[in-house]
């Protein structure tokens, strides 16, 4: 019976690794393999002079050029709002808070990082809709906002990153600045900040791919089919995942779907990218600063 | 003689020249800037497409986005004045028009046809029968005439106009199965029953190509022909709206749509010109 | 000194606070916006009626079940797999494909949703409609599936934390009495690492509910109650993202706050069971 009981989870395990390895391979060369005639400038470009499309003296219909420059603008929004606060509040619960705090927010943002995307967008597109109210004609649905939605959307994994990381420093580390005199700020910032950069920044990483990839939240807060180069904060914008959503449920020829799949295999390498390298700056690079 | 006949050949010529001038369509467009937001109604958005783009390519400073949502979305929106131009593929309420303050132009015909995928052998069917099929009382192809597969129903949201038209004028307000899968677009209906072999949808006349086949009803096939004589009753018109009277690029790009090279966009995106 | 070192805490500080404050006011927001449809007393009865906006009834009960079924459907698929994965990951894998297998984890994670809904819509979903389950092959079951492999990555990495903070001293000893890898996994670290394995679950079982895309895409979004796994149905998440497209001002715009209400709870609750489960953070 015992003897059963542990082929059995030989066996699973055997076939439940050889099924994931499988739905990588599979999810991976079939994105790359459909669209495999739609790698050219022309993917990017479309039918428009490259430094044509680039200078933004022409705009570029039928390319990904716009929907890149969105994601790109939007990602990079996202993070300027989300980083400074995410340390911010990953140093507090990590070096400050008294302990009974420390509970009650890491529940709350733990809170905030279960919470499903469309919530958040559901929110940003609420309160989008209050500030047109106020300042009518000036604030609608624009990248701003779903910037500011995805920054939000992103922060529980900058913030808890941060607090793991300076929690994990070990405590020679983090009791000899104090004994030579510093500061409890100096010592964050000139001892504990360097010891765990490497932590933290697999948390940005991270931060980034969430914002990369994230369809739900723009899909209520501004992201439109068609929109061309981004110009202002204040308008609406394309983005690649909302891209592949749309070719996915309208494309009208054959090569537009292709540009679906060819979009679909950049954002996978960006964000599968990303996400490998998050995890070697979490645990790779960590090893050097720790005893361990 | 000879300075004469260059004489009035060069007038001729910048005469002509002048003409071609004069009557492109995007001349009101010279010099203007800023942003166009346009959303709403989505059998419009080829045509819309279309027109940014000519516009766009013109001068490279005015921004034209467009979005789907469906017509509903369309007028609510430039209601509450999110959107400059909102689009509807069902005439705006009395209501709606007036608690918004809405002006509506007409700028193309089109038709609600129902559709299936060319594979099917189904290609015509009766009011009666696809009231059956659409309130789920006919559930196999067998039923109708087609191979023995479920039906797979296709419909589209709340919001939509074409689900609004087809269901008073086409199946005459009889509540669709609620088991019917629903997709958000006339692309999407267009795509999903272009997909499903055994599919039924309905969908924007304009948008009927090789990858679906239009669904005689009644006798009657749905085509630009049908609907422009009136013979297929399931017709409408595709409109824009604005909040109050149209201004700025909102009223430059409406006129560029009634004009000539506007309309001809119309025609060959497969809808009816107003003209 | 001192006064400068207050002036870095109290910015600190304000940080936490500030977005603190911003995941509770989410739910006032919601709250706030659903308001009309609780005083009313109508929020109860919501989520026991069907959709029907012809005849004034946004009730949300069909999308309920919808979310309910596709995502504990989803576990019951992930869940074996994903165990399994952990176990070859943490002992009956060689070493060395150990580490290879984490990365692949991780790039697993890093696949984003919509582009499983984009290869589901073109592959899985015609494979569904010919050979499986007929129909329009948009189905739970379909939907089902891909959540499943969506939400793996996130489960294996909670089993494999658990399992790996097991105290090395208890392995030792194990190794010592000669126990195999198997009778390791079943006697010490399964019993031990108990607590995070259900807290992994729950963790799954949370990102399954709270995915959008996915059943946007592929499980056909009707408004019927589904009744068996072959059925279209609508989740919670892709109701909103289909009504948001309504009026401001109606009361179909006030019901998918209520949907959004059931959603925070829901996570509420589900951080809830983690944390008393594991006793202390996620990680």
């Amino acid at each position: 019976m015992r003897w059963l009981a542990e082929r059995f989870i030989i066996g699973l395990s055997l076939i439940s690794t050889a099924l994931l390895f499988l739905c990588v391979v599979v999810v991976t060369t079939s994105v790359f393999w459909r669209g495999l005639d739609a790698y050219n400038l022309q993917l990017i470009f479309g039918t428009v002079n490259p430094l044509d499309a680039l200078l933004g003296r022409k705009p570029v219909f039928n390319g990904l050029l716009p929907a890149l420059a969105g994601t790109a603008l939007l990602v990079c929004c996202a993070l300027a709002v989300a980083t400074p606060v995410g340390l911010a509040t990953g140093i507090y619960l990590a070096e400050y808070a008294p302990s009974r705090w420390r509970v009650v927010l890491s529940a709350l943002f733990d809170i905030l990082a279960g919470l499903p995307s469309i919530v958040i967008g559901l929110s940003g597109f609420a309160v989008t809709i209050y500030l047109h109210r106020l300042f009518p004609g000036r604030i609608g649905p624009c990248l701003l906002i779903s910037a500011l939605s995805l920054g939000f959307l992103v922060l529980p994994y900058i913030i808890r990153s941060t607090q793991l990381a300076l929690e994990s420093v070990e405590p020679a580390a983090r009791l000899t600045a104090p004994a030579l005199g510093a500061t409890r700020w100096q010592t964050i910032r000139h001892v504990l900040l360097p010891a765990s950069t490497s932590r933290i920044l697999g948390g940005i990483i991270l931060a980034i791919g969430r914002a990369a990839e994230d369809t739900a939240v723009i899909m209520l807060t501004g992201v439109v089919a068609s929109a061309g180069l981004p110009r202002s904060l204040l308008e609406q914008f394309e983005a690649l995942p909302f891209f592949i959503y749309y070719i996915s449920s309208q494309y009208s020829t054959s090569d537009e779907l292709e540009m679906g799949f060819a979009a679909s295999f950049l954002l996978l390498l960006l964000c599968g990218f990303l996400f490998l390298l998050a995890f070697v700056f979490e645990k790779f690079l960590t090893r050097n600063f720790s005893t361990r | 003689m000879r300075p004469v006949i260059v004489l009035v050949t060069a007038l001729l010529l910048s005469s002509f020249s002048g003409l071609a001038c004069l009557a492109s369509d995007l001349d009101g467009f010279t010099g203007q800037k800023g942003t166009l937001k346009i959303a709403g109604g989505t059998a419009h958005i080829p045509v819309m497409k279309d027109a940014a783009q000519a516009v766009m390519e013109m001068n490279p400073e005015i921004k034209i986005t467009i979005a789907g949502g469906g017509s509903g979305v369309g007028i609510k929106q430039v209601g509450e004045g999110i959107i400059d131009i909102g689009n509807a593929g069902r005439e705006a309420t009395t209501a709606e028009l007036e608690t918004f303050g809405l002006t509506m132009i007409r700028w193309a015909i089109d038709g609600v046809a129902v559709a299936v995928n060319p594979k099917n052998p189904v290609h015509a069917l009766t009011s009666e029968q696809l009231r059956d099929i659409f309130a789920g009382r006919v559930t196999t192809w067998k039923d109708v005439g087609g191979e023995d597969r479920q039906i797979n129903l296709y419909t589209r949201d709340e919001a939509s106009g074409t689900r609004e038209v087809f269901w008073t004028k086409a199946i005459k307000k009889e509540v669709i199965d609620t088991k019917a899968n629903v997709v958000v677009s006339n692309g999407a209906m267009k795509t999903a029953i272009a997909n499903d072999p055994y599919a039924i949808g309905y969908v924007s006349v304009g948008h009927i190509d090789e990858t679906v086949a239009p669904v005689t009803l009644d006798g009657i096939t749905p085509s630009l022909e049908t609907v422009k004589n009136g013979d297929y009753k399931v017709a409408r018109g595709l409109f824009s709206l604005t909040k109050g009277d149209p201004q700025g690029l909102a009223k430059l790009f409406l006129e560029y749509l009634l004009s000539p090279s506007g309309q001809d966009i119309v025609v060959e995106k497969g809808f009816i010109s107003v003209q | 000194m001192r006064k400068a070192d207050s002036r870095q805490e109290s910015i600190l500080l304000a940080a936490t606070i500030g977005s603190g404050t911003l995941v509770i006011g989410v739910f006032f927001l919601m709250l706030h916006l659903g308001w009309p449809l609780l005083v009313s007393g109508q929020f109860f009865s919501l989520l026991f009626q069907e959709w029907r906006p012809a005849e004034g009834i946004y009730g949300i009960y069909p999308m309920l079940v919808g979310s309910i079924a596709i995502s504990l459907l989803a576990l019951v698929i992930s869940l074996p797999i994903s165990l399994g994965a952990a176990f070859s990951a943490t002992l009956l894998a060689p070493f060395w494909a150990r580490s290879f297998l984490l990365l692949l984890v991780r790039y697993m994670a890093g696949i984003p949703t919509v582009v499983y809904g984009f290869v589901a819509v073109f592959f899985l979903v015609p494979f569904m409609r010919e050979h499986v389950t007929g129909g329009s092959g948009f189905t739970i079951l379909a939907a089902a599936i891909v959540l499943a492999i969506l939400i793996s990555p996130t489960m294996i990495i909670f089993f494999v934390n658990g399992l790996n903070s097991v105290s090395r001293s208890h392995r030792l000893a194990v190794d010592a009495l000669g126990g195999r890898p198997t009778q390791k996994l079943l006697y010490l670290l399964i019993p031990q690492a108990w607590p995070s394995l259900a807290a992994g679950t729950i963790m799954g079982l949370g990102r399954a509910m709270g995915d959008t895309l996915i059943s946007l895409m592929v499980a056909g979004n009707s408004i019927a109650v589904p009744e068996t796994v072959t059925d279209s149905a609508r989740t919670l998440t892709a109701h909103i993202a289909l009504v948001i497209a309504a009026d401001f001002s109606g009361m179909e715009f006030m019901s998918i706050f209520s949907c959004g209400i059931v959603l925070y709870i829901f996570t509420v609750l589900s951080v809830g069971v983690i944390r008393l489960s594991t006793g202390n953070k996620i990680e």
